[in-house]
């Protein structure tokens, strides 16, 4: 080891020494210390530089002056420092007055220091070092040696081991100063020397730093490992707490992942900004599509007795939507059904959608013909209509809803009854049917099917003073019109006339209509209860929907023409509180 | 066991550099009377100390203020005390007569009376002045006036007689310490500074040469 590093220190200096030899660049002449080894006396050392050639002597002096003198005068001793130095021995040092010297040639100033003594003590280093030893340890392992330099002060040394050999070397420094002086001698201390042995003294061992950072790292790995596969949950949400999965309030990660759409819609429905995606009317263009007709529908019931009659409660493997609460419960109130129309919350649609399907009348087939065509659960209320309506065009004679509005919603269940009510004698039909679907999807309406007896004796049309104010005429003043002048007859004589690409009646077409049938015979009035055919409009919400409320509107001015369905929006604001 | 602590404490405080506490006359005593050994010790042990501690603080000032501005080349030290004759080496100082040394240490002692206490309170304008160098400042001011005290003693045992000691050099440097002007100021600090740790030094120095030669007598 020491053989390494002193070749190692050679190598150095050889190199470092080719690095000066070949070293080209000029160096000026310039002080490099003064010092003062005890406060009496100091020199000043400098290095002469490459700046002349070898042959021209150099002339380099080194003039000093003290603070206060004038002249500058030269060094007195270049000798007894050595070479390049100046020596100013105790005749010529003061101690706290400042100094200047400078290195000239005659001519040129190289280099230039200012100082006062007090500030460049340096001692020199000690010498002549003996020790003697002060006292050992009760195991005899440790002992104190003392140190004693020539003129210096006594240097002691705590708990060295006795067994071992020891190389000191001291160096000192001014108190009031920082810098060190050189290192003195090396001094050789070995207890031996002087007949101490010790006998039990044996080889220390050092503290195994490897084998406890080994040991520690494993240990705590395999601590770590136990408590991740420890079955005990306490601990590892202490140490390895679960990171949260991102959650929807009110939706079940589940149901998004079996796909039940209608559900999934349900539940986002609650949030106020899916609503308007649901009703848009893109939809009824979507769903209303030409079929082939079925001809055994035409079989069946009407779709209004089926509607009405409420035998059909019980669930049916086909009726209703199973309503098992996913999602909906922190949102919905389940099988209530709504009359409150304030809530527009389309869950209470949804709700109410599920209980209106349940009580309906609606055929078991049909539901379950629509599942089966679908291969699809329950759609919700906006695709029930269009889908009833996508079914019942493959009938002509079917009955459908007439198109009053995208929703018409919660008012049904109790509508229907009081609508079934007042029907239960008449069995009318009282919605508009409608006969042909145009290519451009327009719905072309016609008199209602007269099925049930009774019709006839309805009110002739003769008798009615058909407003003229109203922009539209009342389908059901129409209707009955034509029920009695075409009552042996499925088909009605009006739709050649009454047809129109838009698929309402007009004005004109109801003109013709009126003016042909008021040549017809005219019955005697029904001595029926008038018939509310079509239901009044109770609430007009937003674009998207007509409440309807099957009770007669009030009179309150002869003006207003209570047979007519229809109220126009003067008489709304009459009628409405 | 708090009492023991406090003790300690205080002890290891005391026995900074210079600073042990020595056996004081007991109560009571009405002859008592410290030896000039005794009293010699105290004296160099405070000037000691007062000499570390203005050298520390030069050193920090210089560091902290001084860096790049060139002051050692103006330094040319025009101290308010070069107007006392002062031995300017040992064999001076062994030659001056210990009487007239004595007063000299005096006179220097109070004519940086003014000046310290004049830097305790200006040091602490300094922008943004270290803790260290207010501290250190105050803490020379109260130790010149410890050891001041102890050299008039010293030198009423020494002297026979009633001496006239008009030693004595005042010091006007108060505006320099004051100036708007940063750099003036800061040269004005850093020259007062440099010259109480050249008279610090001085004062120490002449206190250990007598000290060896009034109880030692040249044999230290």
């Amino acid at each position: 080891m020491d053989l390494q590093h002193l070749l190692f220190v050679l190598a150095l200096i050889c190199a470092n020494d080719s690095l000066s030899a070949s070293d080209d660049l000029l160096q000026w002449p310039q002080i490099s210390k003064c010092r003062s080894p005890e406060m009496e006396t100091f020199s000043c050392f400098w290095t002469a530089g490459n700046f002349y050639n070898l042959t021209v002597p150099r002339i380099l002096q080194l003039l000093y002056k003290k603070s206060n003198e004038e002249d500058w005068k030269e060094c007195p001793d270049y000798i007894t420092s050595g070479q390049n130095s100046c020596y100013f021995n105790a005749s010529y040092t003061s101690v706290w007055t400042p100094y200047c010297v400078q290195l000239a040639s005659k001519n040129e100033v190289y280099d230039k220091k200012c100082f006062s003594v007090d500030e460049i003590v340096l001692p020199d280093p000690p010498v002549h070092l003996n020790w003697t030893l002060l006292n050992t340890s009760q195991t005899g392992i440790h002992g104190d040696i003392q140190l004693k330099p020539r003129l210096s002060t006594v240097v002691p040394l705590y708990s060295l081991k006795m067994a071992r050999d020891y190389e000191i070397r001291i160096r000192s420094r001014q108190r009031t100063s920082e810098k060190f002086g050189e290192f003195s001698e090396i001094l050789y201390v070995s207890f031996s020397q002087i007949g101490i042995v010790c006998d039990h003294c044996t080889e220390e061992v050092e503290f195994p730093w490897f084998l406890v950072v080994v040991f520690g790292v494993c240990g705590l790995a395999v601590t770590v490992i136990s408590i991740m596969l420890s079955k005990q949950p306490r601990i590892k949400m202490l140490i390895f707490p679960p990171v949260p999965v991102p959650k929807i309030k009110g939706i079940d990660p589940d149901l998004l992942k079996k796909g039940k759409l209608d559900e999934v819609n349900s539940i986002l429905a609650c949030h106020d900004n899916y609503k308007t995606q649901l009703y848009s009317d893109d939809l009824w263009v979507e769903f209303i599509e030409l079929d082939i007709e079925d001809p055994d529908e035409k079989n069946r019931a009407s779709d209004t007795d089926r509607l009405l009659s409420e035998d059909h409660l019980k669930s049916h493997g086909c009726l209703g939507a199973k309503d098992d609460d996913s999602g909906r419960a922190s949102c919905c109130e389940p099988d209530i059904p709504e009359t409150d129309f304030s809530a527009s919350d389309t869950c209470d649609a949804t709700s109410d959608s599920d209980q209106f399907k349940k009580a309906t009348e609606k055929e078991e087939d049909l539901l379950c013909l629509d599942r089966q065509d679908n291969d699809e659960p329950l759609p919700n209320l906006a695709n029930t209509d269009p889908q009833r309506q996508h079914r019942n065009t493959q009938s002509e004679n079917s009955h459908l809803w007439a198109p009053f509005g995208d929703s018409v919603e919660s008012p049904r269940p109790s509508v229907h009854t009081q609508i079934s009510n007042q029907n239960s004698l008449t069995s009318t039909d009282f919605y508009a049917q409608v006969s042909d679907i145009t290519p451009a999807g327009r719905v072309v309406l016609s008199p209602g099917q007269k099925s049930k007896l009774g019709r006839a004796q309805r009110e002739g049309c003769t008798e009615q003073n058909f407003t003229m104010d109203n922009t539209y005429f009342c389908e059901a003043d129409v209707k009955k019109c034509i029920a009695v002048t075409s009552h042996e007859e499925n088909e009605p004589r009006v739709p050649e006339q009454g047809y129109n690409e838009d698929g309402y009646f007009t004005t004109e077409s109801l003109t013709t209509t009126v003016a042909n049938l008021g040549a017809s015979t005219a019955a005697p009035p029904s001595s029926e209860l008038p018939v509310a055919d079509y239901t009044s409009i109770h609430i007009v919400q937003s674009p998207q929907g007509l409440v309807l409320n099957a009770t007669a509107l009030p009179v309150p001015d002869k003006e207003f023409n209570v047979s007519c369905g229809y109220v126009s929006t003067d008489q709304l604001n009459k009628i409405m509180p | 066991g708090l009492l023991l602590v406090a003790l300690l404490v205080s002890h290891m405080l005391l026995t900074k550099e210079g600073v042990t506490s020595l056996p004081i006359c007991p109560n009571g005593s009405v002859n008592c009377q410290l030896s000039l050994e005794e009293l010699f010790d105290r004296a160099v042990k405070l000037s000691h100390y007062i000499h570390f501690l203005s050298s520390e603080m030069f050193n920090e000032f210089d560091e902290r203020y001084a860096q790049g501005r060139g002051f050692i080349a103006k330094a040319v030290n025009s101290c308010h005390t070069a107007s006392l004759t002062t031995p300017e080496d040992k064999e001076q100082a062994q030659q001056i007569h210990h009487e007239d040394l004595l007063n000299l240490i005096l006179g220097v002692l109070r004519s940086w009376n003014d000046p310290l206490v004049h830097l305790a309170s200006e040091v602490q304008r300094m922008k943004e002045a270290p803790e260290t160098i207010l501290w250190k400042a105050v803490e020379i001011e109260e130790q010149n006036k410890r050891l001041l005290e102890g050299m008039e003693k010293i030198v009423g045992r020494v002297q026979s007689g009633v001496v006239e000691n008009d030693i004595y050099t005042p010091w006007d440097g108060l505006p320099s310490l004051q100036l708007a002007d940063e750099d003036s100021r800061l040269f004005a600090f850093y020259n007062l500074l440099h010259c109480l740790r050249r008279d610090s030094h001085k004062i120490d120095n002449y206190l250990k040469v007598l000290k060896c030669r009034l109880i030692h007598d040249n044999n230290c």
